[in-house]
């Protein structure tokens, strides 16, 4: 109704030029209603929350609420970004690397260290350094990619390029640099490892960014990397980034641009996966060896994707690390726990979805945000699940259920009737395997609550969010391996095919019975 | 033995060649720097690491040779079994001979319990979706690791005594050292001869051998091969947790070992070439040396102990350059 | 239809899927105790997926099987072949790192089986005795899938599950295989996939045709022998 509303009025456009500019971008706009909505409320979420909470928002030096919960939904955003750059690999191009964290965390040492001790000589050597180690994976690789070659040179010149001959070098030449090294690194290990077994690639990619985590830990680089207690960086910020409440900087604008960041890494990955390239990435995902036979040379995509990815974690890396409240780098940003992360939430919200990092990454997040103060005794119900027998009675039944896979599938096919997999089959079959586990789950629950213990322990939420993230994780690897808006996904695909053979079935009876 | 020589392939008798000359490049590198001395010291101390990440890593490429699965969680298994030993040492009554003694059988066994439980409840339904089965052990192990932390707290834990038997000390390369550093070697070097009879001699070993080739055809010979999974699931467990307890004595227990040992072990695994159990062993000692000789060179020369850590990784990368499927590996 | 007591081995209109694709659509066949038996059809009709589904490795979807009168449904491949059925794969897969002893060891079900049973293996095979301690992997092909083969007869199997014994097998060995196979259908029964008609023809006594996952015909070798419209028609064989 709105769509006719508008066009009608599009067309009383007299120019025909501007009516057909108007025309495209109300079709844009339209067919991306639910973004553009996400998006407006995103941008507006300061000032929702200062009505809710009777806090106020301000350019600079915010109170209260309005404050803590802009900060906190930048930081979810950069998660959600660094989510969606795993998600591009792990969902959309089936590689599985357990060093996500390294783009992540080289982002911000990079830019600071460069910032801190910028030393023109010394950096050019390094340079060359990188160089030569490109040049020489290069040649013993056996690809014997060219292409890399050129790419790595050209990288390097454009990064000597940017770096001041002498004097500081400012914090968009240093991010610029710090880009420009991930892009270089995401390459040369890519081409190094990804045309080996998907497996070699996950334990080089965890071991790259171990080592790397244990370097900036050590003391012995402490003048650089401030070893375990990380890199302050508080003087080097430019005024403009310096969101610290206390600080003159236009906070709200920095929000505003994270907002923004968080928009365009978000369209990027979807414009790149319904490009002629992400089609190929899927088509790689699904059987890289039918894609080989196809034509393509697979490498070279998997190689671009983890590119892309890389960069986008490196930004979202060092945008995360300008909204951290203390101004510190830590060691931990390069640590196995910003793998696990995105891994988590691209898992949670569905392998292989445009939103379902996003949302889980965003959920989870504040999530945890909120409820981080709260307390509960063991047995009473503040949330209802949150206590610690629920999550164990779930992660019991996910396994029941994952343990009796096999006969809970052959009693099921007993109930609804064995058969080809038709989409009723599926519903029934997902309808069947769900009740069992919530059945599980509550019969588990009641034995826990008639188990429940004198002794009352007083439990924190924030203490035990770990183990409920480790449940989640459990019970969706097992029982939703499409995750939510996988499988939310799913069952509307199912619905629409349903709806299609009945029409063409009825269309099938109404041509029967026309004829003679 | 000779029958094993005559029947090697070109590449994996390159592969022996390569090592050999690399052990004598080591020795070499060492005798040259440090003197005979401290050579032998270096060289002792390198494989005694090499048996402590043969421990991890055996389990390891057993696990993965036989099910396919890399286990990411096998360094929370050793973490797990350090951490259990040493709460039952503290707690039990006796000697510490009786006391030890308890906390490797407590430690193994609880390990290997979860183990079986983990592979028949979590890993087995899993078989058909073998990128999940990545990212649940990878996701256990962070949460094995999580729940430790949780019990014991994040504090290190200081060594303990090793058994009286083994507290006393001789002397080798000028340097007096607990005779508990040899029983490590000697106790890997059984292990090492123990799985590799095991695999070759009995009945089970065949089994092992036949099922990592094709599960399906074992499986229609009669023999229940999701048995021999559990088993050898629970055999890398327990080896990883043996490793662990081991270590007490020698550094204590931290947070960081488990993961420390995974990725040493990994390191094994690639270099070895993962699913062959030679090349494990082999590779282990390698990586043992390689560790040993570049923080004894870096302690001389750099003064930065970190470096040793990158030397094991930089192997790691050559080793990938000059053969992707690792020295002993299978070929694609 | 009732089933016929002298029949070993009775699959009824089996449904078989791997992953989302319905292989079998339908697929009876009835194997009288004692005769060898062939399924006939063209590359991808089913035919293999049909003695998987009976042994258990892609286990029906819907359908009966019956061995000995007793219903496979929910078993799972090894208590299936404990039951007394061997099998022989396709592209005859031995264990490439064992010796050939270790290969036929690993069949037996309780010890002494193997010992019992070498004199019969060798005298089917007698290169086998020769290779006895050399590793699988360096048999030539003719010897795998004797070796295969053999592998299947360590234990007391009633039933014998053959996929493909002539395929990229040279005639000469063909000829020794199908000897072989002969004179062990004198202690099993044997039910065969094979594409060589003329093999298949010599050896069998009766015949199923499966076409696209369907069993379409069913009878006596000696009445299809005399068919050749219907060889032509269903087999695309001149």
């Amino acid at each position: 109704m709105v769509e006719r509303f508008v066009f009608a009025r599009i067309q009383r456009i007299p120019d025909s030029t501007l009516r057909g500019l108007a025309e495209r971008l109300a079709r844009l706009v339209l067919e991306n209603w639910f973004f553009a909505l996400v998006f407006v409320l995103l941008w507006r979420f300061p000032y929702i929350v200062a009505d809710l909470s009777g806090s106020q928002v301000k350019p600079s030096r915010p109170t209260g609420d309005s404050a803590f919960w802009q900060s906190e939904m930048a930081r979810a955003l950069t998660l959600a970004c660094l989510a969606m750059s795993y998600n591009l690999l792990f969902g959309f191009s089936g590689i599985v690397s357990f060093g996500h964290a390294l783009f992540f965390g080289a982002g911000g040492y990079v830019t600071f260290i460069l910032m801190g001790h910028y030393d023109a000589g010394l950096q050019h050597k390094a340079l060359v350094l990188v160089l030569l180690v490109a040049l020489g994976l290069a040649l013993f690789s056996r690809l014997r990619a060219r292409a890399l070659v050129v790419v790595t040179l050209s990288g390097v010149l454009l990064a000597l390029l940017l770096l001041p001959a002498e004097g500081a070098i400012s914090f968009w030449q240093a991010a610029a640099v710090a880009l420009l090294l991930s892009l270089i690194v995401s390459l040369t290990s890519g081409v190094v490892t990804l045309r080996v077994r998907g497996i070699y690639f996950a334990m080089f990619t965890l071991a790259l960014a171990e080592v790397f985590w244990v370097l900036a830990k050590s003391g012995t680089f402490r003048s650089y990397t401030g070893a375990e207690d990380g890199l302050a960086f508080r003087s080097l910020l430019p005024p403009a980034l310096n969101v610290t409440p206390t600080a003159d900087g236009s906070r709200l604008t920095m929000y505003h641009w994270t907002v923004v960041f968080f928009a365009i890494i978000f369209l990027a990955i979807r414009r790149y996966m319904s490009s002629p390239v992400g089609r190929v990435m899927l088509a790689i995902r699904d059987n890289e060896e039918r894609a080989q036979t196809i034509g393509y040379h697979t490498l070279f995509y998997k190689v671009l994707t983890m590119v892309f990815a890389g960069a986008i974690a490196t930004l979202s890396g060092l945008l995360f690390m300008i909204w951290a409240t203390d101004k510190i780098v830590h060691p931990d940003t390069l640590s196995l726990a910003y793998t696990v992360d995105p891994l988590l939430n691209t898992l949670i919200g569905g392998v292989g979805t445009l939103t379902g990092p996003v949302i889980a990454t965003l959920g989870l997040h504040l999530g945890e945000t909120y409820l981080r103060n709260e307390t509960f005794t063991l047995g009473t119900r503040v949330f209802g699940l949150l206590a610690v027998w629920q999550i164990i009675a779930l992660a019991i039944a996910g396994a029941l259920v994952g343990v009796f896979r096999h006969s809970l599938t052959r009693l099921g096919e007993r109930l609804i009737g064995a058969g080809p997999r038709t989409p009723r089959y599926e519903r029934l079959m997902l309808a069947y395997r769900g009740g069992v586990f919530v059945t599980l789950a509550a019969v588990l629950l009641l034995i826990g609550g008639q188990l429940r213990g004198e002794a009352e322990a007083v439990y924190n939420v924030a203490d035990l969010w770990d183990l409920f993230l480790g449940a989640l994780f459990v019970v969706v690897v097992m029982v939703l391996p499409h995750g939510i808006v996988g499988t939310w996904n799913r069952l509307w695909a199912t619905r629409r095919l349903r709806r299609l053979e009945r029409q063409m079935r009825q269309e099938r009876e109404a041509a029967g019975a026309s004829k003679p | 033995m000779h029958s094993y020589f005559a029947h090697l392939s070109p590449q994996h008798r390159r592969s022996w060649l390569l090592v050999v000359a690399y052990v004598a490049v080591l020795l070499t590198i060492s005798l040259a720097d440090f003197g005979a001395n401290t050579a032998g010291q270096t060289m002792f101390r390198g494989v005694l690491l090499g048996m402590l990440i043969f421990l991890v890593a055996s389990g390891l490429s057993l696990i993965f040779g036989l099910l396919d699965v890399l286990n990411f969680a096998q360094g929370a298994f050793l973490l797990i079994g350090a951490y259990v030993g040493y709460d039952v040492y503290l707690r039990v009554d006796g000697s510490a001979d009786v006391r030890f003694l308890a906390a490797i059988i407590s430690g193994v066994v609880f390990v290997a319990l979860i183990g079986a439980i983990m592979e028949m409840g979590l890993i087995r339904p899993l078989y058909a979706r073998p990128v999940f089965q990545l990212v649940l052990t990878f996701g256990l192990g962070a949460i094995f690791l999580d729940l430790v932390e949780r019990y014991y707290g994040a504090d290190p834990k200081q060594p303990l005594a090793p058994p009286s038997l083994l507290n006393s000390n001789f002397s080798l390369f000028g340097q007096s050292l607990s005779y508990y550093r040899l029983f490590i070697i000697v106790l890997g070097i059984v292990m090492m001869i123990g799985v590799f009879l095991l695999l070759n001699r009995t009945r089970i070993g065949i089994i092992i051998r036949a099922g990592v080739q094709d599960p399906e055809m074992v499986q229609a010979l009669g023999i229940n091969v999701w048995r021999v999974f559990t088993l050898v699931f629970v055999l890398g467990a327990g080896l990883a947790a043996l490793g662990g307890i081991a270590l007490i004595p020698y550094q204590g227990a931290t947070l960081g070992m488990g993961n420390q040992f995974l990725i040493l072990a990994i390191v094994v695994i690639v270099i070895g070439g993962m699913g062959s159990f030679e090349g494990t062993a082999i590779a282990s000692i390698i990586v043992g040396l390689t560790r040993a000789v570049a923080e004894q060179l870096s302690l001389a020369h750099f003064n930065a102990p970190v470096l040793a850590e990158t030397s094991v990784l930089l192997l790691m990368i050559a080793v990938l350059l000059v053969q992707p499927n690792g020295l002993f590996g299978r070929g694609e | 239809m009732s089933t016929a007591p002298d029949n070993i081995l009775e699959v009824e209109n089996i449904h078989t899927f791997i992953g989302e694709f319905h292989i079998l659509e339908g697929v009876s066949v009835s194997v009288p105790r004692g005769s060898i038996t062939v399924l006939l059809g063209r590359n991808g009709a089913g035919k293999t997926t049909t003695l998987r589904s009976i042994i258990g490795l892609t286990p029906p979807r819907s359908g009966e099987i019956r061995f000995n009168g007793q219903p496979l449904r929910g078993r799972r491949p090894h208590a299936i072949a404990r039951m007394g059925i061997g099998y022989v794969p396709e592209k005859r897969i031995i264990f490439r790192d064992l010796t050939v002893a270790q290969n036929l060891q690993i069949a037996e079900r309780k010890k002494g089986d193997l010992a019992g049973k070498t004199d019969f293996i060798f005298g089917l095979f007698p290169d086998l005795k020769r290779l006895y301690h050399l590793p699988g992997g360096h048999l030539s092909g003719g010897q795998q899938q004797m070796l295969a083969v053999a592998r299947a007869l360590v234990a007391d199997n009633d039933l014998l599950l053959i996929d493909e014994p002539s395929e990229g097998l040279a005639p000469v060995i063909i000829e020794q295989m199908m000897g072989a196979i002969r004179q062990l259908s004198a202690r099993t029964t044997v039910l065969l996939v094979e594409q060589n008609f003329q093999v298949a023809s010599h050896l069998a006594e009766r015949y199923v045709i499966i076409e696209e996952g369907v069993s379409v015909h069913a009878g006596l070798m000696t009445d299809l022998v005399h068919d050749p419209e219907l060889i032509k028609t269903t087999l695309g064989v001149a």
